[in-house]
């Protein structure tokens, strides 16, 4: 077999960015679309610093997270190693793009165009790339030079027309690329010298772009690849473009999906939960239902290439955004049936299906790999909670505005008191647990900013209230319903578009330069708290 | 003869040469006319020193071809007021038109005669790029050469941007306009300030890279961990400007520290001028009969010449020695039975004061890391030891120590370079395998071979072309406007000359004039290629000022900027990828040019000229032409003048001198004469050979690169440490200022000393400032510097977003980079908008902290502050060059600057928007 992998010599690399261009003049990318750069991580305090540079893009992975999210099967691995995007597939969700953990997909809806006066250049006309647009795009390891020069019989990563562009124009010879399972390879012998690290290797990508930073010590029993965690450095100077920035493809547009799919399918397992007691209120239903179809419409307009988005239905052995369709799919028809026939039971059917949903939007965040904030064990069952909190307290509030009864006042108040207390569990688990696992600092910020305790608090006060019958309950249960919804809209939207800071880069060990030692890593912009 | 294989039809031959670290070889892939994509030429792989790679800058070329920016018909000036403030209401013009006008001046000018009523030339010239223009403007230096008397003393950063003293004293000491390691064998590296990997091109980083590989310890003695201190196995962050004494403190240390056989001893009495005796005066004692120095033969144990056969010279003790003594203007003493020291004596006394704790306090640098530094430095000496290349056995000497701009420029630059290159002749390292090399000669002729440059000069050492210090000899009345030959005898008088004067001085001419020296009067016809002082230079709105006052500029503009603002007409030339040229490659070139190839290589038009613009040697054509300079103008074409001489021994291929001749004529006859001259005429290819094979070489032998073998075979010495030959021609050309007048140079004049001493800069600085602008110094804490960029320098880039989007990857683009410690103390975050005072003038900009930068010091990366330029005034990117002063306090005796100044930090909103 074959796994083509680059690597970097980060004693070599002077962070010149001759591969940044060559790659953008190779692959004709857009402004600010760089498939590869390089990084400029400075670790340490004055006057004791080091400072390195480091090239980063598609890790080309062997487990890639990317591949795995990805609903259309756009993103495929090929026999060698080479992750593609299909442009012709490819809706342009941009899941990918929050699952990748090295920021190496991008989107671009735009024609190339660097210079005002709306016209293009000669070259950006000549080189414009339309299947392109509104898609995930991303370095491609030049798979066209790879393929064309071995039917040649040019061996890649040795002769230059069969190398990566980045690879072929590097400067100082830093980057390298080769068969990783060939060890006989120029990657493999300089492995088997070299001390090395692979960039988050803790996600469990098996990477193919490994980075070597010192000389094996012949008299050491250490294996050349280093794991060691890098140090966390939550305000690191200077490296602001390295640190974990906030994501920008997923607006408020994708979290009004979570917020109104959450709602909506929470509302329908509420009313029909509440069918046990009393007549099924179809109002409810209906609601549901256009709650969560109006959050699919709000996905609609974001994804870039909204014709295609039936091809969101073609990965179900692995996207949980397949698997979020799927459910979504017979929740409408089993609504809308059990509407018309008003059949409980369909409306059953239908509650179960929206959990599903919602259980799959819960897991989508988690498999979201690039955005800690989301992928966080303990999100799905927050975000499951959540619904429930924010369904059950919509028919709550529903159910006070009309002035019936969907359950019996105190039971409907216990519920609601149980989801919440449920709910704020969840948060402490999710929030420990990415305190103790660690995050970018300003997703630690947005999430503690929330205010939940009191939110949760006061929901609860006034569940707990409704709940001893006491004058005025019905409004008061109904008062506690809403503040349920909206708190649950408050973290969602706040842990969509604000919380949602991607992975940003680190580097386990700092490079010997030359007769230098290499010394501790860097983690920009992370903590525990 | 390399013959490379043939090439596709969508893919044209040329070269990157926008830094004075080229050339390098490239391809341009070009689609339907368009070109599309640069990329390595292969081809080059196995003759180029970087393997046929080029650095980003040349990435930019398509976007600088393509921008819709470009200035795309000549155009003419219809607003007469000239300034910031003015709209030139330039309006188009067709070339015939722009051309008439042009010629009308010149013809003007030329009936007035050459130069004017102050002897200045009537016509000048401004190129930017450290002499990179010259391969990109075709046979316009033809048209220069044709025209006569032009000056060229308006600089652009000439002197304050560069290696100034390295520049002059290295081409003095031992050929070395500028000076790089020995990079494929050296062990160790002291580099002091020097940005390679930013600033050396593809060819330096790739070779200290492989350096790197093999383990070279490189240590980076700088105030901010640049690209290059990254790079480096150690970082000492040094005070900014007190590099002297942190070499003079290494000097201590090998000199009164370590056994004296640990130096190479043979090489210090044989290579140098340590046997010299010195006369009571300062000058050498001499053999009346002879006039050469006299050395201590501890054979004969007598004075005997410098180059008695057989002789062991003594470079200590003190002995009894008679002879003459020769002074200024021939002034001459007669000693009999004198105590006499060798030269090396009297630096072995002169260097005691500075020892590693004294540099200590002054570098903020402990002594132990001064003193181990030293050591590992003579450590990785190998001394004694030997090396065969290409046949030809010469000392090993691992270990170079190299300096970067404003520490080899401005006052201490004369300091520094003299203690580094003393420090390799301590050890026998230079000019020799591993060592401290020259890279080529720019004053000294032939300037294409180092080898022929060493000739047999006064004293046993090399000829040098100074411009004359004695009496009846001085040139009195400078021919340009800074008065090189005037005040500066290393500058020469070479065509590289002017440049190498103090530009800075022709400038401040214009503001405020100099006693006794000509009238300064602003150029009939100023032309500018490739460069924007109103930038790259000091002082930048003093330079506005004099620029408007220039009553006819013609610019060759790419696209508008401030310099360009006052021009009053504008020429659209071929830019790189449009335009078509021959050059020289290979052999040694700067900044680590090292080739075993020498040859020509073509730069083929991948385009279509934008709109209107033309090709350089047809502008030259016609200029020529519409200034009645047609055959003297083909005939410096013929002499070499465009780059190769289209004749030799056994090859003829000149160009008519009558006759207008089309451009692919010009380069059609380059080609077949760059084939003659590289096959001894055998062969005479012409453009086609070059467009199909892009470049064209035979080999150039690897021993070349060092000067060693040149001077034993010529039995020469190495001027140092003893610097008795500046000593005289600083006391003559004090003597000739003050018989003219002339007494502000004064200051400058103390830096012709025998044996320098140390000088508190910083101090200097201080000083200066205080006194010129009456603020107190405390008010400016923080020392701001500037360091290069390998995306931008010398690029003329700043108006390409691509250069801009991938340099924003590297910190401390876009911004003033500072110290977190210190920021906190000003109560200043990241991303913080300040502004940047200095007593001078101010910028703005965003904060970037890094810990790699001392807490007294600021750093601005690359030049900025533009406000007309086409994309690049929309950066809001702060430049230091507005906060510099010129001053006259502040240049040395070579006329250079140092770059740095002092500036204060305030918080502030910003104008008009705000950051980019």
């Amino acid at each position: 077999m074959t796994r083509w992998v680059f690597l970097a010599d980060l004693n070599r690399c002077v962070g010149c960015q001759t591969c940044t261009a060559s790659c953008k003049h190779t692959n004709a990318t857009g402004p600010w679309v760089q498939w590869r750069k390089v990084l400029d991580f400075e670790a340490g305090e004055f006057p004791d610093v080091s400072r390195a540079f480091v090239p980063v893009g598609c890790m080309h992975c062997a487990e890639p997270s990317c591949m795995e999210v990805c609903p259309t099967t756009a993103t495929r691995k090929r026999d060698d190693g080479i992750v593609t995007i299909d442009y012709d597939i490819c809706i342009g969700c941009t899941y990918c793009i929050q699952a990748c953990p090295y920021q190496a997909r991008f989107k671009v809806d735009r024609q190339n165009q660097v210079y005002g006066g709306g016209k293009q250049m000669g070259h950006e006309q000549k080189r414009e790339n339309w299947s392109r647009r509104g898609v995930a795009q991303k370095c491609t390891m030049c798979s066209d030079r790879i393929d064309a020069g071995l039917a040649e019989g040019l061996t890649p990563g040795i002769d230059e027309m069969a190398t990566p562009a980045c690879v072929a124009s590097c400067i100082s010879g830093a980057l390298q690329m080769g068969d990783l399972d060939d060890p006989n390879s120029n990657v493999s012998r300089l492995l088997a010298k070299r001390r090395h690290f692979r960039m988050h290797q803790e996600l469990e990508n098996d990477p193919g772009f490994y980075y070597l930073y010192e000389d094996a010590d012949e008299n050491s029993t250490a294996d050349n690849p280093s794991t060691d965690p890098p140090e966390m450095a939550a305000e690191p100077a200077g490296m602001a473009t390295i640190s974990p920035r906030l994501q920008t493809q997923w607006d408020w547009r994708a979290a009004g999906n979570f917020a109104f799919g959450g709602t909506g399918t929470g509302l329908m397992a509420a009313a029909m939960l509440a069918g046990f007691f009393a007549p099924v209120m179809w109002l409810a239903a209906l609601l549901a239902m256009g709650f969560v179809a109006m959050g699919l419409f709000f996905v609609w307009l974001e994804i870039g290439r909204p014709l295609r988005f039936l091809n969101v239905y073609l990965n179900p052995q692995t996207s949980w955004m397949t698997r979020e369709a799927f459910a979504v799919s017979p929740f409408f028809g089993l609504g809308a049936l059990a509407w018309l026939l008003d059949s409980h039971a369909l409306g059953l059917a239908a509650a179960l299906c929206g959990l599903g949903f919602v259980y799959a939007q819960g897991q989508v965040l988690r498999f979201a790999k690039a955005i800690p904030a989301w992928r966080q064990k303990g999100i799905v069952g927050l975000i499951v909670s959540t619904a429930l909190c924010e369904g059950f307290g919509l028919l709550a509030a529903l159910s006070a505005v009309a002035g019936r009864e969907t359950m019996p006042g105190h039971q409907a108040a216990l519920a609601l008191a149980a989801l919440i207390a449920w709910r704020f569990l969840a948060w402490r688990s999710y929030r420990t647990a990415l305190g103790a696992a660690g995050a970018p600092v300003q997703a630690f910020r947005v999430l503690d900013g929330l205010r939940l305790e009191l939110w949760h608090g006061a929901a609860l006060a006034l569940a707990l209230y409704a709940a001893l019958g006491l004058p005025g309950h019905q409004a008061v249960l109904g008062l506690a319903g809403l503040v349920a919804m909206l708190a649950g809209w408050h973290f969602k939207l706040a842990l969509i578009t604000r919380a949602a800071l991607n992975q940003g880069y680190a580097i386990n060990r700092m490079p010997a330069r030359g007769a230098g030692q290499s010394s501790p890593g860097v983690k920009p912009g992370w903590t525990r708290a | 003869m390399n013959k490379q294989t043939k090439t596709s039809l969508d893919s044209v031959a040329s070269y990157c040469y926008q830094c004075v670290a080229g050339p390098d070889l490239m391809r341009v892939d070009v689609q339907e006319g368009v070109p599309v994509q640069i990329r390595p030429n292969v081809d080059a792989a196995l003759v180029h020193p970087a393997h046929g790679k080029v650095c980003v800058k040349a990435f930019g070329l398509i976007q600088k071809t393509n921008n819709p920016n470009r200035i795309q018909t000549p155009m003419i000036r219809t607003n007469p007021r000239k300034g910031r403030g003015e709209d030139p209401g330039f309006r188009p013009a067709t070339w015939d038109e722009a051309l008439e006008l042009i010629c009308g001046k010149l013809n003007e000018a030329r009936n007035k005669g050459q130069n004017d009523e102050s002897g200045f030339p009537r016509v000048a010239a401004s190129f930017g790029g450290g002499g990179t223009p010259t391969v990109y403007m075709g046979a316009f230096p033809a048209f220069l050469k044709a025209w006569g008397s032009v000056d060229m003393s308006f600089g652009s950063g000439q002197g304050v941007k560069c290696h100034h003293s390295e520049h002059l004293y290295g081409e003095f000491w031992h050929r070395a306009f500028t000076v790089a390691p020995d990079t494929p064998l050296v062990e160790m590296i002291i580099s002091v300030g020097t940005n390679t990997e930013a600033s050396s091109g593809v060819c330096g980083v790739r070779r200290h890279a492989d350096a790197r590989a093999r383990g070279v310890k490189r240590v980076q003695v700088e105030p901010h961990l640049s690209i290059t201190g990254a790079c480096s196995a150690e970082w000492i962050p040094i005070r900014p400007k007190t590099d002297p004494a942190f070499l003079f403190a290494l000097i201590h240390v090998l000199l009164h520290e370590v056994q004296r056989d640990r130096l190479d001893v043979p090489f210090l009495k044989a290579r140098s001028s340590s046997p010299y005796l010195i006369a009571p005066n300062g000058f050498y004692l001499r053999d009346p009969a002879t006039k050469k120095p006299l050395i201590w033969d501890l054979t004969s144990d007598s004075a005997v010449p410098h180059d008695t056969e057989g002789a062991d010279p003594a470079i200590e003790g003190e002995f009894t020695a008679t002879g003459i003594e020769i002074g200024p203007d021939d002034k001459t003493w007669q000693h009999k039975a004198i105590p006499a020291r060798p030269a090396f004596a009297h630096l072995v006394e002169h260097i005691r004061q500075y020892s590693p704790e004294w540099a200590a306090g002054i570098c903020d640098v402990k002594a132990d890391v001064i003193r181990k530094t030293a050591l590992d430095y003579l450590d990785h000496a190998h001394v004694g030891e030997t090396i065969e290349i290409d046949g030809r056995e010469m000392p090993f000497r691992p270990v170079a120590i190299t300096m970067g701009k404003t520490v080899s420029n401005g006052w201490g630059g004369y300091e520094c370079a003299w203690a580094r290159t003393l420090m390799a002749v301590l050890i026998g390292g230079l000019e020799v395998p591993g060592g401290t090399l020259g890279t080529t000669v720019r004053l000294n002729r032939p300037a294409d071979n180092r080898w022929s440059s060493v000739v047999p000069g006064p004293d046993g050492f090399m000829n040098y072309p100074m411009n004359p210090t004695r009496k009846g000899e001085w040139t009195e009345v400078p021919s340009t406007r800074h008065a090189h030959q005037t005040l500066v005898p290393l500058a020469a008088n070479s065509p590289w000359s002017q440049a190498l004067g103090p530009t800075h001085l022709a400038w401040m001419a214009q503001k405020q004039g100099f006693e006794n020296l000509p009238k300064p009067t602003q150029p009939d016809v100023w032309f500018v290629y490739r460069t924007n002082p109103v930038i790259s230079f000091w002082d930048t709105g003093a330079i506005a000022d004099a620029i408007a006052n220039f009553p006819f500029t013609v610019c060759f503009a790419y696209t508008h900027d401030e310099t360009n603002h006052m021009a009053d007409v504008l020429l659209p030339e071929c830019t790189d990828l449009e335009g078509l040229q021959l050059i020289r490659i290979g052999g040694s070139k700067y900044i680590e040019q090292f080739w075993e190839h020498q040859g020509f290589a073509l730069r083929d038009p991948a385009a279509k000229p934008m709109g209107e613009a033309r090709d350089f040697t047809w502008i030259s054509t016609q200029l020529a032409k519409g200034t009645g300079l047609l055959e003297e103008f083909n005939t410096a074409i013929n002499k070499g003048a465009a780059g190769i001489r289209l004749f030799g021994d056994n090859f003829d291929f000149s160009l008519e001198p009558e006759r207008e001749h089309s451009v692919e004529d010009v380069w059609d006859a380059s080609c077949r004469a760059a084939s003659a001259e590289l096959t001894d005429g055998a062969e005479s290819q012409g453009l086609d050979y070059f467009r199909e094979h892009g470049f064209r070489t035979k080999p150039f032998p690897k021993e070349r690169w060092y000067l060693y073998p040149a001077i034993v075979e010529k039995g020469l010495r190495f001027e140092l440490p003893y610097q008795e030959r500046l000593l005289r021609i600083g006391q003559e050309l004090g003597a000739r200022l003050h018989e003219s007048g002339i007494t502000w140079w004064d200051r400058q004049l103390e830096e012709y000393e025998a044996l320098p001493h140390f000088q508190n800069l910083p101090g200097l600085w201080e000083d200066a400032l205080e006194k010129r602008y009456d603020v107190k110094i405390g008010d400016y804490p923080f020392w701001l510097l500037t360091s290069r960029s390998m995306q931008y320098s010398w690029g003329g880039n700043v108006g390409i977003q691509m250069i801009h989007e991938v340099a924003a990857n590297i910190a401390g683009h876009g911004g003033v980079m500072m110290n977190p410690a210190a920021a906190r103390q000003l109560g200043v975050a990241e991303g913080d908008w300040v502004k940047i005072s200095s007593p001078t003038g101010e910028t703005e900009g965003t904060v970037i902290l890094r810990q790699g930068i001392r807490p007294d010091t600021l750093l601005m990366i690359g030049q900025f502050d533009h406000w007309k330029t086409p994309f690049a005034k929309d950066l809001k990117t702060p430049s230091m060059n507005s906060l510099t002063p010129m001053m006259l306090e502040l240049t040395d005796a070579t006329g250079s600057g140092a770059d740095l100044v002092r500036v204060k930090v305030e918080k502030t909103t910003p104008k008009n928007g705000g950051q980019a």
